[in-house]
């Protein structure tokens, strides 16, 4: 677990079903606007006017890793859990034991996809400088701090 | 296929069950979409000298290319029709609602829907991923709008997004909306009662899809360049709340603090989105904005029956499918009876203040029972069947109070917002030249400047002089006279055609003026311009045409003089839009201004020139015609000329 030290932080309370996270992760990633391409959902359940955000949160001790028969779900330097598309058989293991449900299958790729933290975006996750009430926020730790 | 849209049209006969696609291009190539495109569609299909609940009535629904993007505000949809609320006769106009109704059809596959015929029983349209059903709905019918959608979510799929009516749409009320999610509606133009007249219950969508972007990044980073949770322009400015994390939306893609917007708790302590007309319902002052007195007309107080109650009323009313706005005009005009002693009504009786009866009303209204069978004609027609039974000043002031062919007076400077001279005078050459209220979609394009006149007179009117100069280019546009305000009343009917065209929603867009984030930023402000290039910089970044801002002022142009060619075809001109005259010669609340009948026919010959109409019928004029590429329109305008002028 060394050097991990990105987390997503979730307050559904707060979304307001902008779709605007979802529609810049699409874009971002696959370069169309879907709610359907994206690396996270926007949930709403309308009969309790309530919202659920399903997104990766690189967890500490990650299920869909563990879970992945391939070794195709690795962890970064930073903490970041990605999916090694080449690697990965489609077993669907991952997204069954992701804690989140925010493992996604796609049907126009055939590829399961999940949050990456906009790799190699500078600016960091599109999601979370884009929300505008800030329900998806991200947490860098220190080294110091994971040392207490 | 240009990047933005996804490509079809789904065309659906009710009277055949038949469903067929149509190519999107054919109308997104020579307009600019939604509402443009309909003008389009409508002129082209829609038959002249019938009523709105005629099988051959067809509703359509569009998209724009911006719909469904990463775009802010961008999740809207355009409904048209012939719409049964337009009093004397109905005639086209159009609603639009926000909401995730128009993102999800693009994601399935189509742009529009153009829905035509009659059904004989009940149906649902099911549309998933390019694929489209009528189902039947008999199950659906009498269920109200929640209901309804999360039965289907409960059939179809969760992320169903769903279009639909309630009881006062299958009853046929003429202000009946057309729902979607809670508090999204296609309110103003009664087109709940053309769904019901065709028996169309719902219109269920979900698709996988997306929306081809020509510049991912361009798109990005434009809006990544306007930031996130700004206040929008005008709106909240003068607010003395300051920003809040927790306003609901009533738009995907919308990353605005829109003050438009609140929660609300119901007596069952739901939380519940109320916007605007709702947010007034349940505002302790609101209801009481109502009062106005003036000429011989006195427009009582509506009462407000506290804030959890109204935010069950504002539920209620949605759900049953009745648009918010008749509050604003039956209850104080209900409220007007009791004062001058009426207490009931064809041997019904009315108690307007008391929370049991106004709900009772309201189911009365959308059931078409009791009396609510009379109001659910919409307080016009209502007078002309209560015209024998009541006092004259009642009927008088029923009529006022939806002066404008049936619609709810709204920002015209003397019933419910104040409205200072100019503005007043160019709301009213909007409101006679236009199919509906036209002053909801132009709240950015000038109306909402007024808030700034009524704060401060004086650092205003400096200001205004700097705008005027650098958006019209004179710097008296907006000077409180009664002369040259057709340039503002023309610029804002544009903007409002092309932000319900790309679409984009009137609280955000156009940036007329830049986003200030509180009272004091304004003060210290002295251009307060905004940028209105943003529209043409997302829709080049979106769809990767590359257009100049008169290519799309010539767009919508041509699409407002389709609009006035269908009211034409109608049978109105200029002798109807006279009979606006009396309503502007009560005084304005906020200044006391006024115009005369020959004041008024002054300024709609200032602004018909202005629009290159003629001066007696107030149509447009062939060489006008010509030079907006319309000269296809020019032999149908000779014939209903030589109706006329024989």
């Amino acid at each position: 677990m060394r050097g991990r030290n990105h987390k997503i932080l979730v307050n559904p309370q707060l979304c307001r079903d902008c779709q605007t996270c979802v529609l810049a992760c699409s874009l971002y990633h696959e370069n169309v606007c879907s709610l359907s391409l994206a690396r996270l959902q926007i949930i709403k359940d309308m009969e309790i006017y309530e919202f659920n955000i399903l997104i990766c949160r690189h967890c500490d001790q990650p299920e869909c890793v563990l879970a992945c028969p391939c070794n195709a779900i690795q962890v970064n330097k930073q903490g970041v859990i990605l999916i090694m598309a080449e690697d990965c058989n489609q077993c669907g293991l991952c997204a069954l034991n992701c804690p989140y449900e925010a493992i996604f299958y796609c049907e126009v790729s055939g590829k399961y996809n999940k949050c990456d933290l906009c790799a190699n975006r500078l600016g960091g996750p599109l999601c979370v400088e884009l929300c505008p009430v800030k329900a998806i926020t991200l947490n860098i730790e220190t080294a110091s701090a994971r040392r207490d | 296929m240009t990047a933005g849209w996804v490509g079809k049209i789904l065309d659906v006969d009710l009277n055949t069950g038949c469903i067929n696609h149509r190519d999107t291009m054919v109308y997104a190539e020579k307009s600019i979409g939604g509402r443009a495109m309909a003008a389009w569609i409508a002129w082209e299909e829609m038959p002249a000298g019938i009523d709105a609940y005629d099988p051959g009535n067809i509703i359509i629904i569009t998209t724009g290319p911006l719909t469904g993007t990463l775009a802010p505000t961008s999740g809207r949809t355009i409904m048209s029709s012939l719409s049964p609320r337009v009093y004397p006769k109905p005639w086209y106009t159009h609603s639009t609602l926000g909401g995730w109704f128009g993102p999800a059809l693009k994601y399935a596959g189509f742009d529009a829907i153009i829905v035509r015929g009659k059904s004989e029983t009940p149906v649902y349209l099911d549309i998933q991923d390019g694929k489209a059903t009528l189902v039947d709905a008999t199950t659906l019918w009498g269920m109200d709008a929640k209901q309804t959608q999360l039965a289907l979510k409960a059939k179809l799929a969760n992320q169903a997004q769903i279009l639909t009516i309630g009881p006062a749409g299958e009853n046929l009320v003429r202000f009946a909306t057309v729902q979607h999610s809670e508090d999204n509606a296609a309110g103003h133009s009664g087109f709940g009662a053309v769904w019901g007249s065709k028996k169309l219950k719902a219109i269920a969508v979900r698709g996988t899809g997306g929306i081809p972007i020509a510049n991912p990044n361009g798109l990005l980073q434009e809006v990544l360049n306007q930031g996130v949770f700004k206040v929008t322009p005008c709106n909240g400015v003068l607010s003395s709340q300051k920003a809040q994390k927790r306003r609901p939306i009533c738009s995907q893609a919308c990353t605005f603090n829109c003050f438009v917007g609140e929660y609300a708790h119901t007596v069952e302590e739901k939380v519940i989105p109320i916007h605007c007309i709702g947010g007034t319902w349940a505002s302790e002052n609101g209801m009481k904005k109502t009062k106005y007195t003036g000429g011989s007309v006195d427009v009582p107080a509506g009462q407000n029956f506290g804030f959890c109650e109204e935010a069950t009323l504002h539920e209620e009313c949605n759900n049953l499918g009745l648009d918010l706005w008749f509050r604003l005009v039956m209850q104080p005009w209900l409220i007007g009876c009791i004062q001058r002693g009426v207490r009931e009504i064809k041997g019904y009786p009315i108690a307007p203040t008391d929370i049991f009866w106004f709900d009772d009303f309201m189911h009365q209204l959308a059931y078409r029972k009791e009396l609510g069978n009379i109001f659910a004609d919409d307080l016009l027609r209502a007078m002309d069947e209560l015209e024998t039974e009541l006092p004259e000043d009642l009927i008088k002031l029923g009529r006022e109070l939806e002066f404008c062919f049936g619609f709810p007076a709204h920002r015209e400077g003397r019933f419910w917002d104040e409205e200072p001279l100019p503005f007043w005078v160019i709301s009213a050459m909007m409101y006679a030249s236009e199919s509906r209220d036209p002053t909801i979609g132009s709240h950015q394009s000038s109306l909402l400047l007024a808030d700034f006149l009524l704060a401060d007179r004086e650092i205003t009117r400096h200001q205004f002089r700097l705008l005027s100069d650098k958006v019209w280019g004179y710097p008296d546009a907006l000077e409180p006279t009664f002369e040259n305000k057709a340039p503002v009343a023309i610029w804002s009917q544009n903007q409002h055609m092309l932000i319900d065209s790309l679409p984009l929603c009137d609280f955000a867009f156009p940036q007329l003026v830049h986003p200030m984030e509180d009272q004091e930023e304004w003060k210290m402000t002295e251009d307060i311009s905004g940028d209105l290039d943003i529209d043409l910089r997302l829709l080049t970044a979106v769809t990767g045409v590359r257009k100049s801002r008169e290519e799309l002022t010539q767009a919508v142009e041509q699409a407002f003089t389709l609009e006035r060619m269908l009211l034409a075809r109608a049978g109105r001109s200029r002798n109807l839009e006279e009979g606006l005259a009396p309503h502007f010669k009560l005084p304005c609340r906020a200044d006391g201004t006024l115009v005369d009948e020959t004041g008024f026919s002054r300024l709609l010959d200032e602004y018909y020139s202005a629009r290159g109409w003629d001066l007696k019928l107030g149509w447009p004029q062939e060489d006008r015609l010509n030079a907006l590429g319309l000269a296809e329109v020019i032999p149908e305008l000779r014939h209903l000329r030589s109706k006329i002028t024989p």
